[in-house]
C-alpha cells in the first residue's frame, strides 16, 4: 500500500521509471494538447502543400508536387542560408554576451537574482515596434550615435549605421538576449560553488575553472538559450524590414509574401514551412534521443 | 504553492470566458473588416450612436490578409475594403453581394471620374472609399534637379538615397510604364522584357517600406522615393520641402472600397453604413484624417484651401493615371521575379 | 575572485545599459511634439493626456496583459509537468513527443496562425480570449519546458530520495522538494512566456476577435498613419507602473523580513 509504493519509488528514484497508469494519465493533458494544436495544425500545412493555389489565396483541392518543386529553386536556397548565416551569427553573439550577465545573477544572492532578472526582462515588456523604431532613431545618420560621436570629434561623417546587415544583426541580438540570459542563469543558478571552489583550491585559473567545470556543468542550460535563440530568430523578419531596410530576404519575408503578399500562394508558403519543419523536426529528434541516451542510458 | 493556484484559477476563468464578451445581448450589430487606421473611430461612434448598431471594427494590414481571415469563416463580416483589383477577383469569384443602390441614395455623390472604370463599371459591387496614386517624393532641399518620372529616380546619383515601396506588383508595372507598355499587361514575356531594367533600378535602392516610407525620409536617410500618396500627403503637411509628382510615364491610380461579402448577417446595417459614410459632412471628416483623394465630389466641396492645394491629396493636371487589373496566376511570377532580383542585387 | 566578479559586474552594467538605450529614447520621445514622432521637436505631455481618451488602446493593453497572465499560467503548468514526466518516465515516444512540443516554434508564424484559425474553424471555437491563449500557449510552453529540462539535467537524484527516505509521497516529493528546485527554471520560462505573449502580432491577428484587440495589433494598425507619442506614452506608462511594483513589492519584503 502507501509503504510498497514509497519503496518502490525510493528504488527508483534517480533512474526513469515505466510510465504505468499514473504517468499516461498525467501526460494526458499534454498530449491532447500538443495533438490538437501542435499535430493538427502542422497536418493541416502538410496537406496545404500538396495542393493548388486559388484564385483569392486559399487552396484549391487539386493534388501537385509543383510547390515542392519551386523550393527547391537556387534562389530559396540562398534566402535559407542567409537566414541561418543571420540566426547563427545572432545565437552566436547572445551566447558570448550573455553568459557572463547570466552567469552574474546566478550567482547573486536571492533578493539581488529576482531584481536583476526583472531588470534584464522589462525593457522587452514594451512594444517590439516602438522599442526597433527607437533603434531607428539611434542608428539614423542624424541620429542619437551619429550625433554623439561627431560631437565627440570622433568621426567627421555621420557613419551609415541604419539599413544595413550591422544594424540587422544588432536589433535580432538585441530581441533575443534575453532568451539566453534567462535558460542559461537557471542553470548556472544551481551550480555547487564547492565545486568551482575546489577547482581553484587545485590550482586551476579563472579561466581554466570556467571552461573545465563551469560551462561543462551549464552546458544544458547553454544548449536551451541556443535552441530559444536560433530558432525564433530563423523566422524573424520583421528587424530586417525595419533596421535593415528590407532590401533582402529573409526565409520569413519569402514565407509572409505567400499569404500576405500579391503572390496569394499559400500552398508554395506551406511547402517552404513543411521544408523547414522537416529539417529542424528530424534535426531535434535525433539530438533528442542521443540526449536521452546520455541521460538515462538505454 | 498557494500563488502557483491561484494563477491556475485566473487562467482556467480566463479560457471559460465566453468569447462573446462585451457585446451587449440582443444589440444589433456590424461586423466591419477594414484597413488599418482607416476609418476614424469618431465616425463610427457617431454612426452607432445615430443607428444604435454596435460595430466591430477588425483590421487589417493588406488585402491578403483580409482574404485569409475572410474565406476561414470564422467571423461572418459585413463590410470589408478591398482595393480595386481584388473586387474585381471576388466579383469574378461571385463572392460579393449586388448592391441595392435604392439603400444608397449618397451614392450620387460619388465623382464621374471614379465610374466606369474596368474593375466595377457600374458600382454594382462596390462604392469608392478613398483613393490613392503612387508617386515621386522628392526631398527639394537635397534634390535641387527637377525629377518627373520613374527614370529620372533611378539614377546613379541617387544610389543608396532612395526609398521606394515593397511592393512586387507596383516595381513591376512602373518598369512596364518605363519601357511604354501597358501596365496592366503583366505577362510572363512582358516580366521578362523589363527584368533587365528592374535590375538595374533595384541596386540604387536603399530602403523598400510599404507600412512607413515617410519615416526615412523625415529622418532624411533617403533624398527620393516613389510612394503612396498619402504618405506624401502627410509629408507635405509636416514640412512644404516635400514635393509630390506623378510620374510622367504613367501612374498607379488605386481605390479603396466599400463592398458587401456574400453570406453578410447584417446587409442592411451595411448599406446603412455605406450611405452613412458617403454623406459629405461624414466624408469630409475621413479626408481630414486621411489626406488621400476622396471621391466624394460633394465631399470635396467641404475641404479648406489649403487641404486642397496639396497637390499628392489632389495631384493637379491631368495625369497618366491606370487602376489594378486582375493578374491571376502572374502575381506568382511577379513575386518570383522581385525576389530573385532582390537577392541579386542586395547587400 | 573579486575582480572577476567586478568585471561581470562591469560587463553586466553595459547589457543593461544596452537593453535600456531604446528605451531611454522611447521614454524621451513620448514627450515628443511631432505627431509623426520621427525628429524631435519639442517638449509636450499631451500625449499623455491623449491616453486618458484614447479608450481603444488602453483596452487593447488590458486585453494583452489578460491574454499574458492565462498563457503564462497554463505554459507554466504544461511546460513544466511536460519537462517534469518526459525526465522521470521512460516513454517510448519521448523523443518524438519532444519534438512535436517544440514545434510550433520553427514553424513560421504566419503559417501558424493560418493553420490555427482554420482548426478553430473546423472545430467551431469562436475567435476571443480562448482562441488567442490557446495560440499563444502552443508556442510559449515550450519556453518553459526547454527551460525545466535544462534544470533537470543532472538532477542529483540524492535528492528525491532523501525527501522519501523521510517519508513522502511521490506526489509531496514533487510538490516540497521537485517545485522549490526547478523555481529558477520556472521563473526563467514564465519571464519568457509572458513576455513572447505580450509582444505577439502575427498569430494574434489571425486568432483575435474585434474585441479582443491586443496592443501590438493596436500598435500596428497605427504605423500607417504615424507611430505617435501617445504609443511611446502607454509603454512608458505600463513599466513605471511595473518598476514601481517591483520597487513596492520588494519593500513589503524586507519589512516583513
Amino acid at each position: 500500500m502507501r509503504q510498497e509504493s514509497t519503496a518502490f519509488a525510493h528504488a527508483a528514484a534517480g533512474q526513469q521509471r515505466p510510465p504505468g497508469g499514473t504517468g499516461w494519465l498525467l501526460l494526458a493533458p499534454l498530449l491532447c494538447w500538443v495533438v490538437a494544436f501542435v499535430v493538427a495544425p502542422a497536418a493541416i500545412m502538410l496537406v496545404y502543400s500538396f495542393l493548388r493555389r486559388g484564385t483569392l489565396g486559399g487552396v484549391v483541392w487539386e493534388f501537385t508536387l509543383d510547390n515542392y518543386a519551386a523550393v527547391a529553386d537556387p534562389t530559396y536556397f540562398a534566402i535559407i542560408v542567409r537566414s541561418i548565416v543571420f540566426a547563427a551569427i545572432t545565437t552566436l553573439l547572445c551566447l558570448g554576451m550573455g553568459y557572463p550577465v547570466a552567469y552574474l545573477i546566478g550567482r547573486a544572492s536571492e533578493e539581488r537574482r529576482n531584481l536583476l532578472l526583472m531588470l534584464v526582462m522589462v525593457p522587452f515588456w514594451t512594444s517590439f515596434l516602438i522599442r526597433t523604431y527607437a533603434w531607428v532613431t539611434i542608428l539614423k545618420s542624424q541620429g542619437l550615435l551619429n550625433s554623439i560621436l561627431l560631437g565627440l570629434g570622433a568621426i567627421g561623417e555621420p557613419l551609415e549605421l541604419l539599413y544595413t546587415r550591422g544594424a540587422v544583426i544588432l536589433g535580432l541580438v538585441y530581441t533575443f538576449l534575453p532568451f539566453m540570459i534567462l535558460p542559461i542563469y537557471s542553470s548556472v543558478e544551481k551550480l555547487d560553488g564547492a565545486l568551482i571552489e575546489a577547482a581553484l583550491d587545485l590550482g586551476a585559473g579563472p579561466l581554466r575553472a570556467f571552461a573545465r567545470v563551469i560551462v561543462p556543468l551549464t552546458q544544458p542550460g547553454i544548449a536551451a538559450g541556443v535552441l530559444l535563440v536560433f530558432v525564433p530568430a530563423l523566422g524573424l523578419y520583421a528587424v530586417n524590414d525595419i533596421l535593415g531596410g528590407g532590401r533582402v530576404d529573409m526565409i520569413g519575408n519569402v514565407i509572409e509574401n505567400q499569404f500576405k503578399g500579391n503572390a496569394r500562394n499559400w500552398p508554395f508558403g506551406a511547402a517552404l514551412g513543411t521544408a523547414m519543419l522537416v529539417a529542424f523536426g528530424l534535426t531535434y529528434w535525433v539530438v533528442s534521443r542521443r540526449q536521452r541516451a546520455v541521460e538515462f542510458g538505454r | 504553492m498557494t500563488r502557483t493556484i491561484r494563477f491556475i484559477l485566473v487562467a482556467v476563468v480566463a479560457l471559460l470566458l465566453p468569447p462573446g464578451v462585451g457585446v451587449a445581448p440582443g444589440a444589433e450589430s456590424l461586423n466591419l473588416f477594414g484597413w488599418s487606421e482607416y476609418i476614424p473611430q469618431s465616425v463610427i461612434d457617431e454612426f452607432t450612436e445615430e443607428t444604435d448598431i454596435e460595430v466591430n471594427y477588425e483590421m487589417y494590414a493588406s488585402n491578403e490578409e483580409m482574404l485569409a481571415k475572410l474565406f476561414s469563416g470564422a467571423t461572418k463580416y459585413d463590410l470589408i475594403q478591398p482595393s480595386e483589383y481584388v473586387i474585381e477577383a471576388l466579383v469574378k469569384e461571385g463572392k460579393l453581394e449586388k448592391l441595392d443602390k435604392a439603400q444608397i441614395p449618397n451614392l450620387k455623390n460619388i465623382a464621374p471620374e471614379f465610374r466606369g472604370l474596368p474593375h466595377d463599371p457600374n458600382l454594382d459591387y462596390s462604392v469608392p472609399y478613398m483613393s490613392g496614386t503612387v508617386g515621386i517624393v522628392v526631398n527639394t532641399d537635397k534634390v535641387k534637379e527637377p525629377v518627373t518620372g520613374y527614370r529620372d529616380v533611378f539614377q546613379e546619383k541617387y544610389k543608396n538615397r532612395i526609398v521606394i515601396l515593397d511592393d512586387p506588383l507596383e516595381i513591376v508595372t512602373w518598369a512596364l510604364h518605363t519601357e511604354g507598355l501597358p501596365p496592366n499587361a503583366v505577362t510572363k514575356e512582358n516580366i521578362e522584357k523589363v527584368k533587365p531594367l528592374i535590375a538595374s533600378w533595384l541596386p540604387l535602392v536603399k530602403v523598400y517600406d510599404s507600412d512607413s516610407p515617410k519615416t526615412a525620409l523625415l529622418n532624411g536617410d533617403v533624398d527620393l522615393g516613389i510612394v503612396w500618396s498619402g504618405e506624401a500627403a502627410i509629408l507635405y503637411n509636416e514640412d512644404k520641402k516635400f514635393t509630390y509628382t506623378l510620374p510622367k510615364e504613367g501612374a498607379h491610380r488605386f481605390i479603396d472600397n466599400l463592398a458587401i461579402p456574400k453570406g453578410a448577417p447584417n446587409k442592411a446595417g451595411a448599406h446603412k453604413f455605406i450611405d452613412y459614410v458617403l454623406r459629405p459632412e461624414v466624408s469630409v471628416k475621413i479626408s481630414k484624417e486621411f489626406p488621400y483623394t476622396n471621391p466624394n465630389a460633394e465631399a470635396r466641396k467641404l475641404l479648406t484651401p489649403e487641404e486642397r492645394a496639396n497637390p499628392a491629396s489632389y495631384p493637379p493636371g491631368d495625369p497618366k493615371l491606370d487602376t489594378f487589373r486582375d493578374i491571376g496566376e502572374n502575381a506568382v511570377l511577379v513575386d518570383k521575379v522581385i525576389t530573385d532580383l532582390k537577392a541579386q542585387s542586395g547587400s | 575572485m573579486t575582480a572577476v566578479h567586478r568585471l561581470l559586474a562591469a560587463w553586466t552594467g553595459l547589457i543593461l545599459l544596452f537593453f535600456y538605450l531604446p528605451i531611454a529614447v522611447l521614454v524621451l520621445f513620448s514627450f515628443n511634439q511631432s505627431r509623426l514622432n520621427v525628429v524631435w521637436t519639442g517638449f509636450t505631455t499631451e500625449w499623455y493626456a491623449a491616453l486618458w481618451r484614447d479608450t481603444l488602446l488602453v483596452r487593447s493593453l488590458k486585453n494583452s496583459l489578460i491574454v499574458a497572465t492565462a498563457t503564462t499560467a497554463i505554459s507554466v503548468v504544461l511546460g513544466t509537468a511536460g519537462g517534469w514526466l518526459l525526465y522521470r518516465y521512460r516513454y517510448r515516444a519521448a523523443s518524438v513527443l519532444e519534438t512535436l512540443v517544440f514545434l510550433p516554434m520553427i514553424v513560421p508564424e504566419v503559417i501558424l496562425g493560418v493553420s490555427l484559425l482554420i482548426l478553430f474553424v473546423v472545430i467551431g471555437l469562436e475567435l476571443g480570449y480562448t482562441t488567442i491563449v490557446v495560440s499563444h500557449v502552443t508556442f510559449c510552453f515550450p519556453f518553459v519546458m526547454a527551460a525545466v529540462q535544462a534544470r533537470l539535467a543532472g538532477l542529483d537524484p540524492a535528492l528525491e530520495e532523501a525527501a522519501l527516505d523521510l517519508g513522502a509521497t511521490p506526489a509531496q516529493a514533487f510538490a516540497k522538494v521537485l517545485v522549490p528546485y526547478l523555481m529558477p527554471a520556472i521563473v526563467s520560462g514564465a519571464l519568457m512566456s509572458f513576455t513572447l505573449s505580450l509582444d505577439e502580432l502575427i498569430v494574434t491577428y489571425f486568432t483575435a476577435s474585434a474585441g479582443t484587440r491586443t496592443l501590438p495589433l493596436e500598435i500596428f494598425g497605427r504605423v500607417k498613419k504615424g507611430l505617435d507619442p501617445s504609443l511611446n506614452a502607454i509603454s512608458t506608462v505600463f513599466i513605471a507602473a511595473t518598476v514601481l511594483a517591483v520597487v513596492a513589492a520588494e519593500a513589503l519584503r524586507r519589512r516583513n523580513r
